[in-house]
């Protein structure tokens, strides 16, 4: 079962009806939250995903279990690019030659849908709450989507006394290495 | 791009009005600028009494029951949702004319124009699609 901060219903319905849903759903999302929709329709898996992608969503994938197809869609962010502050950066290409852990905090849904072999997955949102899980000795490498998510996580960690904490540029959306998928 | 859809609604069957409905509603649903222009047989998909009689085409009846079990929306579900996601529909002065129908016999919230009122927010438009 995948992580969701809301699921709908559009099973049994035809097109343009999970669409239709879907659209109304997202509004009561913050942005970075994540949607399941439960669809049966078939063509529901191309067009969730094209339609993610000219609103400006950011569709995560789709498990399929029995007659049912279960879409996963994070709510996109309006908010203009801001600068990332953390100063220790790493560049991804670089980080799997390197000993220490890799930290994806990224939601759990997209953590799913493919990650670098042996990441942990502790999501932004959960940090601050499971600090106890790491380790300062060791070298945390964080990495988000782009770098944004994993800017901020670094910034806490380093405010929680981790001193061996970089930031991973750019980030998952670039990643051109193998993916593993728990889905 | 362009981020205005344009309709045009010349056909009143069955079909012609899933085809038009289903366009206007995805379209609004991702984020888009619709107007529907209803204009000859088409004013039949707004029409108060006939958008609930629609006919299929002559030999198509038996997909009646595809429809059901496809659960697709009944026409005046999809243009109470359509109006709900901010299509606009404009219902053809001239046909209406020529019909003699008013502005009453149509479901609420609709404009009355002519084709230049069409042509003006079509200019931009981009699809522009003709059912």
């Amino acid at each position: 079962m995948i992580k969701a901060n809301l699921q709908l219903d559009a099973k049994g319905l035809a097109c343009p009806m999970p669409i239709v849903k879907t659209k109304k759903a997202i509004t009561d999302l913050e942005e970075g939250q994540v949607l399941e929709v439960q669809a049966t329709d078939k063509g529901s898996k191309a067009d969730l995903a094209a339609w993610a992608s000219s609103v400006g969503h950011q569709y995560l994938g789709t498990v399929e279990e029995g007659d049912v197809f279960y879409h996963y869609i994070r709510k996109g962010s309006s908010e203009p690019e801001v600068e990332k502050t953390f100063e220790h950066t790493v560049s991804l290409n670089e980080i799997e030659s390197r000993d220490g852990l890799i930290l994806d905090v990224r939601e759990e849904a997209e953590y799913a849908f493919g990650h670098i072999e042996g990441a942990k997955s502790i999501p932004l949102g959960e940090l601050e709450s499971r600090l106890e899980e790491l380790n300062k000795e060791q070298e945390i490498y964080v990495v988000c989507r782009t770098g944004k998510r994993s800017d901020m996580a670094a910034q806490i960690l380093a405010k929680n006394g981790f001193t061996k904490v970089y930031n991973v540029l750019p980030g998952m959306t670039e990643w051109n290495g193998k993916l593993t998928k728990e889905v | 791009m362009s981020n205005k859809v344009a309709i045009i609604a010349a056909n009143g069957g069955l079909f012609d009005a899933y085809k038009v409905f289903n366009i206007a509603t995805a379209a609004a649903a991702s984020e888009k600028e619709v107007q529907i222009f209803f204009t000859f047989d088409g004013l039949n998909l707004i029409h108060k009494q006939a958008m609930h009689a629609l006919e299929m085409p002559a030999g198509k009846e038996h997909l009646t029951e595809g429809f059901e079990k496809a659960n697709v929306p009944t026409i005046p579900q999809l243009v109470e949702m359509a109006q709900e996601l901010g299509v606009k529909f404009i219902a053809c002065q001239m046909t209406m004319d020529v019909m003699g129908l008013t502005k009453e016999d149509f479901v609420d919230g609709i404009e009355v124009g002519g084709a230049v009122t069409f042509l003006e927010y079509a200019k931009d438009a981009s699809p522009t699609l003709t059912f």
